[in-house]
């Protein structure tokens, strides 16, 4: 089914917005923004970060309040001043960061806030709610038992919940309702993210469907067109069909550029040194087992496996921020000490960890004391700071990073994402003495630009003699990335595949070995 | 790392905004403009009161407060509270009197380290066991008032020998009081060493996230015991600053600072919720503190009213300072 055949002059848009303006403090984040969606189609929405994407998507659901412009919803002009009024005229969004709430059953959830027949006299009455809960559920052809504690359930599982529970605005309203899907694929891996594809046509039988996602793979993919937003303005629709992801790359960056870049350009290295930089053996914890790795000196490791498959442990663990119970581990040769990351900074690890705006930097410190808080020494004359030493590396690395900020004095918070995570990155090689990083999906969030400069970043860094291991955000960063890929399942490194520059493996070898 | 050749994207975003908005450049100026709002106000009730003889008076009064809130500031800087300042300043007064005969010249600096301990304990308790600031300095807030009413028989005990706190009843050029000196001295002192040293960004970072600063290695649990044992041995000079004047331990004689002192801290404008804040801030809060304690009679209001005018005084500053975009769940 495409875009045209749905076309009729008699039929209304689903939803419409026109010329809609929105300041903040110093950024014009959304700047004369126009967007149709037609009624019973997946609309794409794509942009870089910073493009003004999640402003929009909160607009329409009266998250934010826009300084100028038109809402529109079935050829009437609606004001959205709060999520409930969104849900009236039938506009319901599905959160990146999920909503549910972990102790309650699934149906509790789906139900909670509109409960409708499932309470009577302020009393919850069990058998109605869990028949409300599951008539959502078969809406969308999904068999998680609605009593089920929502903290037991899979990622993918609870966002079936949310999509659900999201549903029901049907209720609300007597017109197809608009579902909005906000970066819905980030945390899935790739046989949920089909499973979701699945779900997202199936939605558009009885709804409309804005799916907002940085792979612009997945928006040709599931998607009837595309929007493209670009500095707080549309640039262009296209519709999917035929449509190249360079020519929607270039409508978002404003140029051409190549999606992957950091598939193929490995420097050729010489033999590697006999003994690894880093050897596991054994290790142990609370979700994994008897995990052996090693990692040479200038090579890059990706660690890949589904949920559950507790990477993010092991790479907490070797910088000593997750608790081992057994197992040793031996940096060139010296046995580690894994009781903190105070003796793992001291070692010459350094750890980029996934939640960057929450554990990674400090938002409202300067970009300076960001980069410089791990390496005092690197500030320091003795016990005091230097100011002009701090200034004079921070302004260095800011250069070298091509870091895009006002003032090496500016809260980092005020930054991009992709600049914050090269702060974030810069942390670490203040001092020069980095001798292995840590990687927890270090693109997670991050715009192709960006990217980009974080792939060459890596690389540079595996070229100039630093150990990496990476958990990568896709199969195809991984493969694009690692020199050698360690598969891990249930707590258990189960396979290792070779990964050299001319002989990567596909997704599809390493997804065989991942379930 | 000697050849960065990093690709510079065409596309640069738009332009991040660098200044602080108005509400935090107001908020940066609060305790000076509500001092010196105080003082005109106070002067037009009472056209007498803007004397040096009063002003010496009011600074002198200030400045057990100011000790004890500069401390305490250090633990709420860290994103914790110190409940425990008032009670353990009253057991300090209770040992001062006690080892005074014993001690004589050497009980000042005895008592500010043996408070300064306590408080240490209770910062080894907060790391070690993980349990929340706020339960175990109600704990220890609870247990200090009692051990000091246990050891004084419950009264106060009278100081003979009134030469080992004479010094702070001084006056420097005969204006200042010599127990305020101490006090900006003291913040002074606290306030450089934070400023010249990692200090102040190891304590900002674990009062802004206590995890990001653990994962970039800082030393989190050292810096939250050092807040602690600071903010004790403060509470200690405090002690010695109110028995200067009262010539006597009590079991009690500080009870009634804590809510002042928490009152100054807001009032500063230092977060609750951690991060942000100074210790210069709180000094500038306990003035303003004290003037409103001393102006109550002088525009007619019974003293009675005090203690809802620092409730009233805590929950107006804090929700005027709280970035409310920054706090979604509140406990």
């Amino acid at each position: 089914m495409t875009a045209q055949t749905q076309v009729n002059a008699l039929e209304v848009n689903a939803l419409e917005v026109r010329g809609l303006v929105k300041h903040y403090p110093g950024v014009k984040a959304l700047d004369g923004v126009d967007l149709v969606v037609r009624q019973h189609e997946v609309l794409g929405l794509a942009g870089e970060n910073g493009a003004g994407k999640s402003t929009l998507l909160k607009a329409l659901v009266g998250l934010v309040r826009p300084d100028a412009g038109e809402i529109w919803v079935r050829g009437e002009k609606v004001r959205l001043r709060s999520v409930v009024e969104a849900a009236d005229h039938g506009i319901g969004m599905v959160f990146q960061e999920q909503s549910l709430v972990p102790n309650l059953t699934a149906a509790e959830n789906i139900v909670l806030g509109s409960e409708g027949p499932g309470v009577r006299r302020g009393i919850y009455r069990w058998d109605t709610m869990r028949k409300l809960a599951q008539a959502q559920l078969d809406k969308i052809g999904s068999h998680i038992d609605p009593l089920a504690r929502t903290d037991t359930l899979t990622f993918a599982e609870r966002q079936m919940v949310e999509i659900a529970k999201v549903l029901r605005i049907e209720e609300r309203t007597s017109h197809p309702p608009v579902i909005i899907l906000d970066e819905p694929t980030s945390v899935l891996e790739s046989k949920e993210i089909e499973t979701l594809f699945t779900q997202v046509r199936r939605l558009r039988e009885f709804a409309s469907v804005v799916f907002v996602s940085h792979r612009l793979d997945e928006v040709l993919d599931v998607c009837d067109r595309v929007s493209v937003l670009r500095g707080g303005q549309s640039v262009g629709e296209v519709p999917t069909a035929g449509a190249a992801p360079a020519e929607l790359h270039r409508m978002m960056i404003g140029s051409t550029g190549s999606d992957d870049h950091y598939h193929g350009n490995l420097a050729e290295r010489s033999d590697e040194p006999a003994r690894p930089r880093l050897v596991v053996r054994g290790l142990s914890g609370a979700t994994f087992r008897d995990v052996d790795l090693d990692v040479h000196a200038g090579e890059i490791v990706g660690i890949v496996g589904v949920h559950g498959s507790g990477r993010e442990d092991v790479c907490r663990a070797l910088f000593g921020a997750e608790p081992t119970l057994a197992g040793e581990v031996t940096l060139d040769g010296d046995k580690l000490d894994l009781s903190g990351t105070r003796a793992a900074c001291a070692a010459g690890i350094g750890y980029v960890p996934a939640e960057r705006k929450i554990e990674g930097m400090v938002g409202p410190m300067s970009v300076a004391d960001n980069m410089t808080l791990t390496k005092q020494k690197s500030r320091c004359s003795g016990p005091l700071v230097v100011p002009q030493k701090q200034a004079t590396l921070v302004d260095k690395w800011i250069e070298r990073l091509s870091i895009r900020t006002p003032h090496r004095g500016t809260a980092i918070q005020r930054l991009s994402g992709g600049n914050q995570q090269k702060v974030v990155l810069a942390r670490w090689l203040v001092a020069g003495d980095i001798r292995l990083l840590l990687l927890d999906h270090p693109t997670r969030g991050l715009d192709i630009g960006a990217r980009s400069e974080v792939y060459s970043l890596m690389r540079e860094l595996a070229n100039s003699g630093v150990a990496a291991v990476l958990l990568a955000d896709s199969l195809e960063e991984a493969i694009g990335m690692s020199d050698r890929i360690i598969v891990m399942s249930d707590g258990r490194a189960t396979r290792e595949v070779a990964c050299p520059a001319g002989g990567k493996p596909t997704p599809l070898d390493l997804v065989k070995e991942m379930v | 790392m000697t050849t960065p050749v990093l690709a510079t994207p065409a596309a640069d975003q738009a332009p991040v905004s660098g200044g602080p908005t108005v509400g935090q450049r107001l908020t940066s100026f609060m305790p000076v403009i509500a001092l010196v709002a105080l003082l005109a106000a106070l002067t037009f009730a009472d056209p007498d009161f803007l004397t040096q003889r009063s002003l010496t008076a009011a600074v002198r009064t200030s400045a057990p407060l100011a000790v004890l809130a500069a401390g305490a500031t250090l633990v709420v800087l860290c994103g914790g509270i110190d409940l425990s300042i008032a009670a353990l300043c009253s057991l300090s007064t209770v040992l001062f009197a006690m080892w005074l005969p014993d001690l004589g010249g050497l009980t000042t600096l005895v008592v500010i380290g043996a408070a300064g301990l306590i408080g240490m304990v209770q910062g080894i308790g907060h790391v070690v066991l993980r349990i929340p600031s706020f339960i175990m300095t109600l704990g220890g807030m609870s247990i200090f008032a009692a051990v000091a009413l246990v050891i004084s028989d419950a009264g106060p005990i009278r100081i003979v020998d009134r030469d080992a706190t004479k010094w702070l009843t001084l006056y420097v050029g005969g204006i200042v009081p010599m127990s305020f000196v101490v006090a900006v001295i003291v913040v002074a002192a606290i306030s450089l060493v934070l400023k010249l040293t990692p200090l102040e960004s190891f304590v900002r970072a674990t009062g802004y996230s206590e995890s990001a600063a653990r994962l970039a290695g800082t030393p989190v649990d050292l810096v939250k015991v050092a807040a602690f044992t600071i903010s004790g041995a403060c509470a200690g000079l405090a002690a010695v600053m109110l028995v200067s004047r009262n010539f006597s331990g009590s079991p009690t004689m500080a009870d009634n600072l804590l809510l002042p002192a928490v009152a100054a801290i807001v009032v500063g404008g230092t977060a609750i919720t951690g991060g942000h804040g100074s210790l210069w801030r709180s000094l500038a809060g306990a003035l303003v503190v004290t003037l409103l304690r001393v102006g109550l009679p002088i525009v007619g209001v019974s003293s009675a009213w005090e203690q809802i005018l620092y409730g009233a005084i805590i929950v107006a500053a804090v929700a005027l300072t709280l970035d409310r975009s920054k706090v979604l769940i509140i406990k």
